[in-house]
């Protein structure tokens, strides 16, 4: 093993001393696709079934997932979108990597900005996204600005400087992930035109044009051909030695221009450090090593399978591969790899969207019961919220087995819990009142839960690895749990005051439906206010744990205090006979905007401990959500008054 | 008429009796929170903190003065007392609430216990250093110790006096008892920036040849203050001379004080804590392929009564020991690859306090909202407190 593995070292530096005479002839340029290779030109017949290639997995984003949650996750970074036209974001991601010339004017990156457009000169298109070839044109006018919006500092970026280093960003991306199966294909700049070489490297002769991958198998012998070059001069180069040195040199460009490739699918031997790497980048570092050596070789046979269409071919490469990888995996690794069909059956059931069709559905289904007085609405409507919450828990149980961990760790998690907690409650109201309210309260919450958590999955993965402090499952499990249980009753309180004003407006003599929604609303809002104080005071204990201090006036503590202090306002107003039942309702509705600002409002300042997630553009947002609940209060409260109700 | 119902009519407590005083308190307190969130962006968390919470009252606009955080606090401290004492009504039924009202007056105790006896600090060690001196982040201590002690075996337990500088003001004494002489404060700045003389004589003495002292507006961070004064020093032989102070200087200032030679600094303030610690290892783990680290770690040991014990300190995983608690803050690798790893120091005296009232309030919500859930039928609603 050692002596192979000096023979490569050898050979690498031998390359780089060839390629000194002739470096200054080579510009290599950082991001542009590569070459024509007779494969890209042709179209490939692909296969019919990507199963194998679904489940590969990858390392990325700090956990290792299968390679279909990262082909949507990347497509969905690039075009905002998870399929491609009719294929789905894994066929389309297979294509990508096996034949990329065939996906360069595909429409798939996302430019929201005009001004960006103009500056790149490229004409807008209606769908606001662009293909490969449309945006190499002005690539290196995209750097320059990119390269001028990451120099200006994160808080005075404008929209446009943070638009342009995304689609700059993803640029990059694509462009390195394009060349990750690239040793595979035949090229021309390994075509050999000398008969000798052929025989001397023992290649097929009928081929003519080979790969990287054909060359660099070869290696050892390619370098006893060099080894005499240099104590020869120049002059008497013969054809053989001049061919010898221009493939070495081809070796020496094709490794250094498609290191770094972030598609991370093989392990390396060093299981401590528990690194991947690219293909390629097994060829630059560790190709003497049997295993890896032959895992660079299976994936070769996969992109060959994936041309030919040779489905057979393809799955036993692919098979191959897996068989190879999971027999040298740490125990740790062992066991990510091992939930990768869990996470496949996840991606395949999209729970979440069927739970959001069900929670519409019950909705819908209250508003026709308005117009008429037919019972099975009120059956139908119960049932449809419970097939909702059957795929929404699983989702989430699903969820904790993925990763070992409570699902609150982000604001996309956050929502789903929240929305499920909410539909719970409203589930638990049904069954004490039998009257629609909980229908209602558990179809808005969990409807419009799912739907925001959806605007916060576009960053791809949505299960994400967390930071140092995070990392604690006690108290992930108790301080944010307990909160975001809180944060869900003080919402459903927060419906309820709505519901409650418009019974008032509806039907203002039914005295007795308003106090079974008054006293339902109390109920609830002391349950939130217990799980919030909960929360907030386990957090403090949290963070006595782990900073030493129990309260720091931080801006998410601060916004928690807030709830606890609005609650406890609205609780003593009553008391003390300031508001009545009407005032009530309003403080349970404006308990929902002190909810917003707690939950993600705070992280806008960006200031303090908590300021995760991503939170641009919800100010707006946040902002129109303010002003369209104060008119609907103030015109709500306004009509009650003069129907007789006291504030 | 019980001795409740006459104290209830006594006017004071009357006043502070009331559940409208405390519905005020709490808006006041809803208000101040979420001002002092929203002026952390541009104040810093720190001034934030103490024109806001720490306060008693600060000026708006520069003239109209507003109730800060801490009076705030101490009327609804005051508010609980007062209706605890002579309206709250001690029924079975209401048990929940009293349970709830009990645990956060206890809440407000601790919290003012806190506020006035927690120290901080921190502890710099590479890995293999001991150290026993903890520094502060941000308070200052003007120190003076006698200049034969230095170089001395006792190098590192000489004694030295000091006095915190917070609240220091112009024409203010400073007496420092042990050693018998009095610093008089001429000028003080919590932050300022200092200038070279021209190299005449009668300024004030200085190590660093500083002559003068320009105030600047306090930092948002209160790490990057420098505070700098000018002290009269009277020795007890009726002599008279200025001295400067900057904060940080490398060298000490000397001077003389009948026969002895004082050295003097203006420093970040130190505590000494009880027992030396030593950082035996400090390891760091990231997250596969990623930068985000995963973990941090430091293998610690402590000598308490003779003996050294050993203690993995990582984040959520601090190490306790008497009042204090040293936690994992951070880490750096300087030029040479020599890691150091920064330990945070955190004596508490009352610490618990806090867990306990969480533990009380949080019992009597869960208790009184269930016994509200069990009496929901019922169409009348018992009274929580006595009427006025």
């Amino acid at each position: 093993m050692w002596t192979q593995n000096k023979k490569y070292t050898l050979f690498f530096a031998a390359c780089l001393t060839a390629l000194m005479t002739v470096a200054g002839l080579v510009s290599l340029p950082i991001a542009s696709a590569q070459e024509i290779c007779p494969l890209n030109t042709m179209k490939p017949k692909k296969v019919n079934s990507l199963e194998i290639f679904k489940r590969m997995p990858i390392l990325s984003q700090g956990r290792i997932k299968p390679m279909e949650t990262y082909a949507q996750s990347f497509l969905l970074q690039l075009s905002g979108k998870t399929s491609y036209g009719k294929e789905s974001a894994l066929q389309w991601f297979a294509r990508f990597s096996f034949a990329p010339r065939t996906t360069f004017n595909d429409k798939v990156f996302l430019i929201n900005n005009p001004e960006i457009l103009e500056a790149l000169k490229i004409d807008p298109e209606k769908k606001h996204r662009y293909s490969y070839q449309q945006l190499e044109q002005g690539y290196a006018k995209l750097e320059e600005l990119a390269r001028v919006a990451h120099s200006i500092d994160e808080k005075s970026q404008s929209v446009v400087d943070k638009e342009l280093m995304r689609v700059y960003s993803n640029f990059e991306v694509y462009v390195r992930l394009s060349g990750a199966f690239s040793y595979g294909f035949q090229h021309p700049d390994f075509t050999i035109n000398v008969p000798e070489v052929i025989d001397l490297l023992q290649l097929p002769k009928d081929q003519g044009s080979y790969s990287f991958y054909d060359v660099i198998d070869k290696a050892d012998l390619l370098q006893q051909a060099s080894d005499p070059l240099d104590k020869k001069i120049f002059k008497d180069w013969g054809e053989t030695d001049k061919e010898v040195a221009r493939l070495m040199n081809a070796i020496y460009f094709w490794t250094d221009h498609y290191a770094n490739c972030p598609l991370e699918i093989i392990p390396t031997l060093d299981l401590e450090n528990e690194q991947w790497f690219s293909p390629m980048d097994i060829i630059r570092t560790a190709f003497y090593e049997p295993a890896l050596h032959l895992e660079v070789k299976y994936l070769r046979d996969m992109t060959l399978g994936y041309w030919s269409g040779s489905q057979l071919e393809f799955d036993i490469a692919g098979r191959a591969f897996m068989d190879s990888v999971t027999k040298r995996l740490s125990s740790k690794e062992a066991t990510a790899v091992q939930k990768i069909p869990l996470e496949l059956f996840y991606n395949k059931l999209m729970l979440f969207l069927w739970a959001k069709l069900f929670y519409g559905l019950a909705f819908m289904l209250f508003l026709f019961s308005l117009t008429s007085d037919k019972k099975w609405f009120y059956q139908l409507s119960l049932t449809s919220v419970l097939l909702g919450f059957i795929p929404h828990i699983s989702a989430l149980i699903l969820r904790i087995l993925i990763m070992s961990r409570p699902p609150v760790s982000n604001l996309y998690e956050t929502f789903i819990f929240v929305g499920l907690i909410a539909v719970i409650l409203g589930i638990i109201l049904e069954v004490i009142n039998k009257n629609w309210l909980g229908i209602v309260v558990s179809s808005v919450c969990g409807v419009v839960a799912l739907f925001i958590a959806g605007k916060f999955s576009n960053d791809g993965d949505t299960m994400q690895v967390l930071v140092a402090v995070l990392n604690s499952n006690f108290w992930l499990s108790t301080h944010v749990t307990s909160i975001t249980i809180g944060y869900a009753g003080c919402c459903v309180a927060g419906i309820m005051g709505h519901v409650y004003l418009l019974q008032a407006m509806t039907k203002p003599e039914d005295k007795k439906r308003l106090d079974v929604t008054y006293r339902n609303m109390l109920g609830i809002l002391g349950f939130g206010l217990t799980m919030t104080f909960l929360g907030t005071t386990l957090g403090g204990i949290w963070a006595d744990q782990s900073w030493g201090r129990f309260w720091g006036w931080d801006p998410k503590e601060n916004g928690a205090l807030l709830i606890i202090l609005w609650c406890a306002i609205i609780f003593h107003a009553r008391i003390s006979k300031l508001i009545n039942p009407l005032g009530f309702a309003v403080g349970c509705i404006s308990l929902l905007t002190v909810v917003m600002w707690a939950w993600f409002g705070v992280n806008l300042l960006s200031v303090g401990l908590h300021s995760y997630g991503f939170t641009s553009g919800i100010a707006n947002t946040l902002a129109l959500y303010v002003i369209a609940e104060s008119i609907f209060t103030v015109v709500a409260v306004g009509l009650l008054s003069k129907k007789g109700f006291k504030f | 008429m019980n001795f409740r119902q006459k104290l209830r009519q006594t006017k004071a407590i009357k006043l502070f009796s009331s559940v409208k005083l405390a519905v005020t308190c709490l808006i006041l307190l809803f208000i101040l929170t979420f001002w002092g969130t929203v002026a952390q962006v541009h104040e810093g968390l720190y001034i934030a903190q103490e024109r806001y919470f720490h306060s008693f009252f600060f000026l708006v606009l520069g003239f109209i003065p507003f109730p800060g955080g801490q009076a705030v606090m101490w009327v609804l401290f005051t508010n609980l007392s007062c209706v605890a004492l002579v309206r709250l009504n001690y029924k079975w039924r209401n048990t929940g609430l009293i349970i709830i009202h009990f645990g956060l007056l206890l809440f407000l105790i601790s919290g003012f216990i806190l506020l006035r006896c927690s120290k901080e600090g921190h502890l710099t060690l590479y890995e293999g250093q001991i150290s026993n001196l903890s520094t502060a982040y941000n308070d200052w201590e003007l120190s003076i110790w006698e200049a034969s002690t230095e170089g001395t075996p006792q190098k590192y337990t000489r004694e030295i006096t000091a006095v915190d500088t917070d609240h220091l003001k112009a024409d203010q004494g400073v007496q420092f008892k042990q050693l018998g002489f009095l610093l008089k404060v001429k000028e003080y700045y919590r932050n300022c920036t200092a200038y070279m003389g021209g190299g005449g004589t009668g300024g004030p003495i200085n190590a660093s040849g500083i002559q003068r002292l320009i105030p600047v507006d306090l930092e948002k961070s209160p790490e990057k203050n420098t505070p700098g004064g000018i002290f009269s020093i009277q020795t007890p032989d009726g002599k008279n001379f200025d001295i400067l102070f900057f904060g940080n200087e490398t060298l000490p200032t000397s001077f003389k004080v009948g026969e002895k030679e004082y050295h003097a600094s203006l420093r970040l303030a130190r505590h000494q804590l009880p027992f030396p610690v030593k950082l035996i290892d400090f390891m760091m783990e990231q997250h596969p392929g990623t930068e985000t680290p995963r973990s941090f770690k430091s293998q610690v040991a402590i000598e308490t009564n003779g003996a050294w014990r050993e203690k993995l300190i990582s984040m959520n995983n601090p190490l306790r020991y008497k009042d204090y608690t040293i936690y994992q803050a951070s880490y750096a690798i300087d030029q040479m690859g020599n890691e150091s790893s920064t330990l945070a120091v955190v004596r508490n005296v009352g610490r618990f306090m806090p867990y306990v009232s969480t533990f009380v309030t949080f019992a009597g919500l869960v208790i009184h909202f269930l016994m509200m859930a069990l009496n929901s039928k019922k169409k009348f609603e018992p009274p929580y407190v006595d009427p006025e």
